[in-house]
């Protein structure tokens, strides 16, 4: 943890007394010292680090020295006309500012020093075998059109607590039971390579939703790709999935035309979903309550469904 | 204002078009409310209205963004759409700071202007009346809850999907029995409920018998107990006029904590099996007072000691009084408050005067801070929930005003559930078809003048209709209804020669006109037409603005918005979900209803709650799931294997 130890104000009591009542002083009081850096500036971006910043944590950090322009206009709503051709992380990080002011919140100009920081959420663009060398948490994600994903890695040993319910079958009365867990998180490269066993596509599905694996190319796929064509990326999803020896028919057509049309969008709707689910995932690693997911989350906006699976 | 290209390559130029000429109400701008505006907007919806009553307060700012410290007590309908036009200029918005429920202003032709109806709300009264509302007035609505971590979307269309009363909700507020609260308290919540709903309402709250009384008629068989209580009462409000007096905490004190407690404890059968309460004496507590006990800030977390709560309630119903005092010099004429916990002084009281309580009876104590919640009905609230389930809410609203029904779902967020799926939806239901809400006819009664037309003129119309191509299959033996008053019916036309406005029928009030000779057989049924079985709902408004021409007396609109109604079921299957039991269920239920319950009625609450459904849900899904895939992959296999394109082919399934 980073070393502002900061205790609970009674501001701040007020402020977080919602939330306060759903994870506890503890909880309120780990997230009030952490301090988080954002890799990439989408929309789902300023879903995530709104809702990290009304939360109180203690310290945000963003990094994109791109330029805005006028296609972000279209979805990322903090920025508007007079802020074409600034920074995106500065001009967030000033917007963000007015959420909360309990919270320091500045753009970063390089990822070289990164010392205090609890966590890197690098969106859109794939840096994650950096942190996990340097022995930073660090999660993967994006969000386009009406899809999105979330990657986790806490490194070998994430100790958390899980609170579960029991009752007590003689008094009928359930009582809240708290115990100690540890979960251990692959790498990312690790998480691209695993042999998913072979088998038909009923034993499949029981364990992945077919989008992981779409996802899953998008998140490997270089810059150069990234930029070229609809047609070149929706060749180099295919490769992939080719290379990962999944049964015929397994990604369906229609997923892939649906991926097709959305890449290269936004579409704040869905980026408030997965923004949402990503800032809570976050919550969870700070806050060492409850499991993070491990490792992948994917979410398709057009059927609402948002699923976890180990890869 | 903001381009919308990306809408149009996601959905088409046809639903973006639909989309940006949506005229959509969104009810309530605070949790989810604030999420929901700014997806619309962001998501190319240019006209939009947003209602809501409320202002805004420190607590809120940890989720409602829209908001900030500069703009606390202000509308929140008028911040929020300040903010989302700050976004996107150029839009078409409104705000209202008004209570939704206030039909004469907005009635049905109100809602009618809107294409889609979103519900931000947070407690079960307000959706039913907009629910009904929505069914009136034919408009689509998009309903939505939190709770914490968890939450819930879903459409509702009239006719064509389960409205939101189609199936009983939990019962909203638990009541507790008379006694429990006024003799017997063993719990915590008891004397919570005793300080807030006896002992504040009835010193500081407007005068009258307080709540509890009229349910303990009903409940409470021995008389003698009954008179005891009720002279308990009247005792209490008289003791009110004590507030001027510096006695005023005395007399107070030493009537509930010391009188009332010497009455039950000769009430000796009452304490056979219960442990016996100890009166308490003010002057003892007087003299335990802790000097650097600080009556302003009181530790909120930990429960208070029996010197520390008299310290609090002295120094509070000081306070208190002086503050109604303040409103105005004479007695009769004293002001009135109704409990707000966010109002310091109340809430300390409240904590005060239960903790006093629960140590009279050795109940243990609860915190402020856990007593605000119990008094409050608080409902934890954070930012992620809302905004996953807003952005949820308006992918569907694109759904619907782009006419795609068939792709809208109810939508579920769950949490930490074993399960591996924590979004997850499953498909819209159909109308209960037994729904005392939405299986009706809803129609618009337009009447120039209330103040002429006499209810029988209206049923005179009703019958007239039985000739023409809007026959309403009445029949002549027809009730008329409003709320729980029968207008008319054969045996009672009492009221036929009088005005509408002599009735209190006034604009924004609805009357349902029922058959009341369907005890036909199964036989006689199936010769009326399905719509005679339905009841109709006149929904009452105004003449409409005809240029030139005058108003019609009587006019009845909406004919072609009524939706086709499936047969009912014969009448020997038990189709009806029981709408009474929910009397029955003894659950602890605060204004948010997102849990789906089942009482046991008799001991032990049985709770499904959320996350028992969605978890029954996602097994059934990864089921369904497994039959897609494998019919989907067999029915390739087949094709591929007979060189056609149809799925019939004798292989076996491979899977």
């Amino acid at each position: 943890m980073s070393q502002h130890n900061r205790v609970i104000s009674k501001e701040e009591e007020a402020l977080y007394d919602r939330q306060i009542r759903l994870w506890g002083m503890e909880a309120q009081s780990r997230l009030r010292n952490c301090s988080i850096l954002f890799v990439g500036v989408k929309t789902v971006t300023l879903e995530a680090c709104k809702n990290l910043v009304l939360g109180g944590i203690g310290r945000l950090s963003i990094y994109d020295p791109q330029p805005i322009t006028k296609l972000d206009l279209e979805t990322q709503y903090y920025f508007n006309e007079s802020h074409i051709g600034q920074p995106k992380d500065k001009v967030l990080a000033e917007k963000l500012a007015v959420l909360n002011p309990l919270v320091d919140i500045s753009a970063v100009s390089s990822l070289d020093d990164i010392a205090g920081v609890d966590l890197v959420v690098s969106i859109g663009r794939q840096t994650m075998g950096e942190w996990r060398r340097k022995g930073v948490k660090s999660i993967l994600a994006d969000a386009f059109g009406l899809f999105g994903y979330i990657f986790v890695d806490c490194l070998d040993s994430h100790e958390y607590i899980e609170e579960g319910r029991v009752k007590d079958p003689k008094t009928g009365e359930s009582e809240v039971v708290r115990s100690s867990k540890v979960a251990t998180y692959k790498s990312f490269e690790e998480s691209v390579k695993a042999k998913v066993a072979g088998g038909n596509a009923l034993r499949l599905a029981r364990k992945y939703s077919p989008l992981v694996f779409v996802c899953q190319a998008l998140a490997t796929m270089d810059e150069r790709v990234q930029a070229d064509s609809k047609l070149a990326v929706s060749q180099f999803i295919k490769d992939s999935l080719e290379q990962r020896e999944l049964p015929q028919g397994f990604v369906g057509d229609e997923l892939l035309e649906r991926v097709q049309a959305s890449w290269g969008t936004e579409f704040v709707p869905s980026a408030a979903v997965v923004g949402g689910t990503l800032a809570q995932e976050v919550l969870k690693i700070i806050t060492l309550k409850d499991m993070p997911a491990n490792n992948w989350f994917t979410y398709d906006g057009l059927v609402s469904e948002g699923i976890a699976c180990t890869l | 204002m903001r381009t919308t290209e990306q809408l149009t390559k996601i959905f088409g130029p046809e639903a973006a078009s639909r989309v940006s000429n949506a005229r959509l109400l969104v009810v309530g701008a605070g949790g989810i409310g604030c999420e929901l505006l700014k997806d619309l907007s962001m998501a190319g919806f240019q006209h939009i209205e947003a209602v809501d009553l409320d202002t805004i307060d420190l607590s809120n700012l940890n989720r409602q963004f829209l908001f900030q410290r500069r703009h606390i007590k202000r509308a929140k309908a008028e911040v929020a759409i300040q903010a989302i036009s700050d976004f996107n200029p150029g839009m078409d918005v409104k705000a209202r700071q008004a209570n939704i429920k206030e039909s004469a202003v907005f009635d049905v032709d109100w809602f009618a202007q809107f294409d889609l109806v979103l519900n931000a709300l947070d407690n079960l009264d307000a959706r039913r009346h907009v629910n009904t509302m929505c069914l009136a007035a034919h408009v689509p609505l998009i309903e939505s809850g939190t709770a914490g971590y968890l939450g819930q979307v879903t459409v509702i269309v009239g006719g064509v999907t389960e409205c939101f009363e189609c199936h009983p909700k939990p019962v909203e507020r638990k009541t507790y029995p008379i006694c429990t609260i006024r003799s017997t308290p063993s719990a915590p919540i008891h004397c919570i409920v005793w300080a807030k709903n006896y002992l504040f309402a009835q010193l500081f709250g407007e005068s009258g018998e307080s709540e509890d009384m009229s349910s303990a008629e009903a409940e409470e068989e021995n008389m003698e107990e009954l008179k005891q209580l009720q002279e308990e009462s009247k005792a209490l409000a008289k003791l009110a006029d004590a507030m001027g007096s510096p006695d005023f905490a005395r007399v107070v004190f030493e009537k509930v904590f010391a009188d009332d407690i010497a009455r039950l404890l000769s009430m000796t059968e009452m304490w056979q099996h219960r442990q016996l309460p100890t009166p308490l004496s003010y002057d003892e507590l007087e003299a335990e007072i802790r000097p650097d006990f600080d009556p302003k800030s009181p530790g909120t977390h930990s429960a208070l000691s029996l010197a520390d709560s008299f310290a609090l309630f002295k120094y509070t119903a000081d306070q208190l009084a002086q503050r109604l005092l303040k409103e105005t010099s004479a007695p009769e004429t004293r002001g009135s408050l109704v409990f707000d916990k966010d109002d310091e002084d109340a809430l300390n009281f409240v904590a005060a005067t239960a903790s006093l309580r629960s140590h009279v009876f050795g109940i243990e104590q609860t915190s402020i801070f856990e007593t605000k919640a119990m008094a409050g009905n608080i409902i934890p609230a954070i930012a992620t929930t809302n905004a996953v389930v807003a952005g949820m809410m308006v992918t569907q609203a694109v759904m619907v005003v782009s006419e795609q029904l068939p792709k809208c779902h109810t939508a579920y967020v769950s949490y930490n559930s074993k399960r591996s799926r924590s979004v997850l939806s499953e498909p819209l239901a159909k109308p209960n078809l037994l729904c005392a809400v939405c299986r009706r006819r809803y129609l618009t009664l337009r009447v120039a003048d209330l103040g002429r037309t006499t209810l029988g003129d209206v049923v005179d119309y009703l019958h007239m209709l039985a000739e023409t191509e809007n026959n309403l299959f009445l029949g002549e033996d027809i009730s008329v209804v409003e709320g729980s008053r029968i207008l008319y019916d054969l045996d009672f036309e009492d009221n036929m020669a009088k005005t509408l406005e002599e009735l209190d029928l006034g604009r924004g009030k609805m009357i349902t006109i029922a058959r009341e000779d369907l005890n036909y057989s199964d036989d006689e049924l199936e010769m009326l037409p399905v719509a005679a079985t339905v009841p109709v709902v006149l929904s009452i408004a105004g003449p409409r603005a005809q240029d030139g021409e005058q108003a019609l007396d009587i006019d009845i609109e909406g004919f072609g918005s009524i939706p086709e109604f499936a047969p009912l079921p014969p009448r020997s299957v038990d189709a009806a979900p029981g709408g009474d039991d929910a009397e029955e269920d003894h659950l602890v239920f605060v204004e948010d209803d997102v849990a789906v319950v089942v009482g046991d009625s008799d001991d032990e609450v049985e709770e499904i709650g959320h996350t028992e459904h969605v978890d029954a849900l996602s097994d059934d899904l990864s089921k369904r799931r497994l039959s897609d895939i494998c019919d989907a992959n067999c029915v390739k296999r087949r094709a591929v294997e007979t060189g056609s394109g149809s799925a019939d082919g004798g292989s076996e399934d491979v899977c």
